[in-house]
């Protein structure tokens, strides 16, 4: 009966070859990196700092198989400066040996009582994409520009919030 | 990389076929019924079936797609079609595979030929089972990442698999307690080679837009894959033969169990008649090579950010995550239940214009030419359990032939028409049953197929000596 049936049945043609096209394209997006500085944080013992830093381990590609597949990824940062001072912010990409990979710079206007947002969009791709493979450590600098003084009293802050919108290919 | 996805993909596959075996329940010419209800009312002075050939039972197949819907040859783009086939699918539409085979079976009539001492039937058959929920929130974030899903909950606990191969040695004894009722159980000694079980996952993912950090971002995850018997030939430097080292574990040197079945079969009049069974009522203590890993743990991503006091702090990101989340294995036995089956039928007999008249023999559904009936099978998963009704038509042709014709509704679907029959001639009997027979138009779109087949050597118990 069975081979009866088998017999008697049919199959639409099939190409199981087609396995061969499988990939995988899934786009992740991600926190990059956020703070916040106070603007009495740029006051020391009542001196005014012209430049502070900080520098942080940049492992979240270190995973192999990631390293593999990111085939592009884009830095989306935003900026929100509420004191009336204007920063230049560099955030360096450094190699494992502390050489310089690449710099992202901003330039911030002081602020003149309205809010603004300063955005920025990076995008790593091909060449560039290798560099944030290699890169295993961010620093982040700070310099202040013109403005009046700033006192331990003085109001608002420097905000930056980013994010890292991933493209992955599996295949 | 792309391989390990495959195959994760392979078995996103929405399933669904169950161990419903609705032809081979209670079609009584066949001894093989009583795997199905111990308390099948079947007669034999002895029986024995032809080893590896006795019961050979398969069943592969979904019902969400088809082999089709994802290898069709009409130029659409295959991750596409995959992509549609996830998109469609339910995180409740399963695969289930299941194989069973005969290794040898029999089964003889105690007591003398007028005495109603009962029966004895006894074997052993290996199975293997595979059981795969469709993990489709993992699916989803694996093709297509979270950009598009800001604000959506991947539920982790999407994540629900099974598997094992056994074997399983058995006893059981029917008896005719009265002219109206058989009451019949079996007791099952389980082999186990080996065990996978992932079915108490928990866990989410998720994105939201942030205050201080651009977003939100949360894992969650209460993950735990049990296995048992497999350590050994994933563990380096295993140089032997893994499949005849699954043969001869499965023939006792595996993890041992204990299960049974009971069934009955009543006549509350002549032509009627009722049956019900539990089957594998039991567990498997899983004790060698055992290996359980565990993904559990909460971690907030925030990014990489810096505190500008000047140091370097070295919490890295990554290594928060591995730590907050850590892979533990632990080795600890654990227990599994099998899956339980229950069956019961209703079932009217009569006889038309084509034979079968009324005799006056003991209570005995052989008697009658044509019955319709219907049966209920519901068995139990890792999450709510499945039920399946079925309808069915019985006629016996010239006392050689018997034929069953079923049609089965269940949560997947609802044209599934059966066909078994079993003939005799002789001592030698040949059953073979298939169903999803309209699914044979075209096999490539095919989303479920079982059959039953085996041959067997049975000796009837007549009301004489010879």
């Amino acid at each position: 009966m069975l081979l009866m049936l088998l017999s008697f049945s049919c199959s639409s043609k099939l190409d199981f070859d087609q396995v061969n096209d499988f990939k995988l394209e899934p786009v992740f997006i991600a926190n990059l990196s956020a703070f916040e500085i106070p603007a009495n944080q740029f006051v020391v013992n009542g001196m005014e700092q012209n430049m502070v830093f900080g520098a942080k381990d940049f492992d979240i590609f270190r995973d192999a198989s990631f390293q593999k597949n990111l085939r592009r990824a884009d830095f989306f940062f935003e900026i929100n400066n509420t004191i009336n001072k204007s920063y230049t912010i560099d955030i360096l990409l450094l190699d494992g040996n502390d050489q310089l990979l690449e710099t992202i710079s901003f330039i911030v206007p002081a602020y003149s009582g309205t809010q603004k947002l300063i955005t920025q969009t990076e995008v790593f791709e091909n060449a560039r994409v290798d560099l944030l493979k290699r890169t295993k450590k961010m620093e982040f600098v700070i310099t202040m520009g013109a403005g009046p003084a700033l006192n331990a009293n003085s109001p608002g802050s420097l905000k930056l919030r980013s994010s890292a919108t991933v493209y992955l290919l599996v295949e | 990389m792309r391989k390990v996805y495959l195959f994760l993909m392979v078995f996103i596959a929405a399933g669904c076929f169950s161990q419903n075996k609705q032809i081979l329940y209670n079609f009584t010419t066949v001894p093989q019924s009583l795997m199905t209800n111990p308390g099948a009312d079947v007669s034999y002075k002895f029986y024995f079936g032809v080893p590896l050939l006795s019961g050979i039972s398969g069943n592969v197949g979904s019902t969400s797609f088809s082999a089709y819907d994802l290898f069709a040859d009409n130029g659409v783009d295959f991750n596409t079609k995959l992509l549609n086939v996830v998109h469609r699918s339910s995180q409740n539409d399963k695969l289930v595979f299941n194989e069973q085979l005969e290794v040898f079976s029999g089964g003889f009539k105690l007591g003398d030929w007028l005495e109603n001492k009962g029966y004895i039937s006894f074997g052993m058959y290996q199975e293997f089972d595979f059981m795969m929920f469709m993990p489709k929130d993992v699916a989803i974030l694996a093709l297509e990442g979270n950009r598009d899903y800001l604000g959506k909950s991947f539920n982790l606990g999407d994540l629900s698999l099974k598997t094992e191969m056994l074997s399983v040695l058995h006893v059981g004894f029917h008896k005719n307690v009265t002219d109206r009722l058989v009451l019949g159980g079996r007791a099952k000694i389980y082999s186990s080679a080996f065990n996978a079980t992932s079915t108490k996952n928990s866990g989410y993912i998720y994105t939201v837009p942030g205050t201080t950090t651009a977003y939100e971002q949360v894992i969650y995850s209460d993950l735990q894959l049990n296995t048992a018997g497999i350590a050994a030939y994933t563990a380096e430097g295993y140089e032997g033969d893994v499949a005849r080292d699954i043969r001869k574990k499965m023939l006792f040197g595996g993890d041992l169990g204990l299960g049974f079945d009971l069934g009955l079969t009543y006549y509350p009049k002549k032509n009627i008649q009722f049956t019900a069974s539990i089957l594998d009522v039991g567990f498997v203590k899983h004790s060698k090579d055992v290996e359980t890993f565990t993904y559990k743990g909460y971690y907030k991503y925030e990014g990489v950010n810096p505190n500008f006091d000047g140091t370097n702090t070295p919490d890295n990101a990554y290594q928060q995550f591995v730590d907050a989340i850590p892979l533990d294995t632990i080795y600890n036995a654990y227990k599994t239940w099998r899956p339980i089956k229950f069956n019961s039928s209703y079932q009217y007999s009569f006889n038309d214009s084509r034979g079968g008249a009324d005799c006056n023999c003991s209570v005995s559904e052989s008697q009658y030419k044509n019955a319709i009936g219907a049966q209920l099978f519901v068995m139990t998963t890792p999450r709510a359990p499945m039920a399946a009704l079925t309808g069915y038509y019985r006629r016996n042709l010239f006392d050689k032939l018997e034929m069953k014709a079923t049609y089965t509704v269940d949560s997947y679907s609802y044209k599934n028409i059966g066909l078994g029959m079993s003939s005799t001639l002789g001592a030698f009997n040949v059953y073979l049953m298939a169903d999803n027979l309209l699914e044979y138009r075209d096999l490539a779109k095919a989303n479920s197929l079982s059959f039953q087949f085996g041959f067997n050597f049975i000796f009837k118990d007549s009301n004489s000596p010879y």
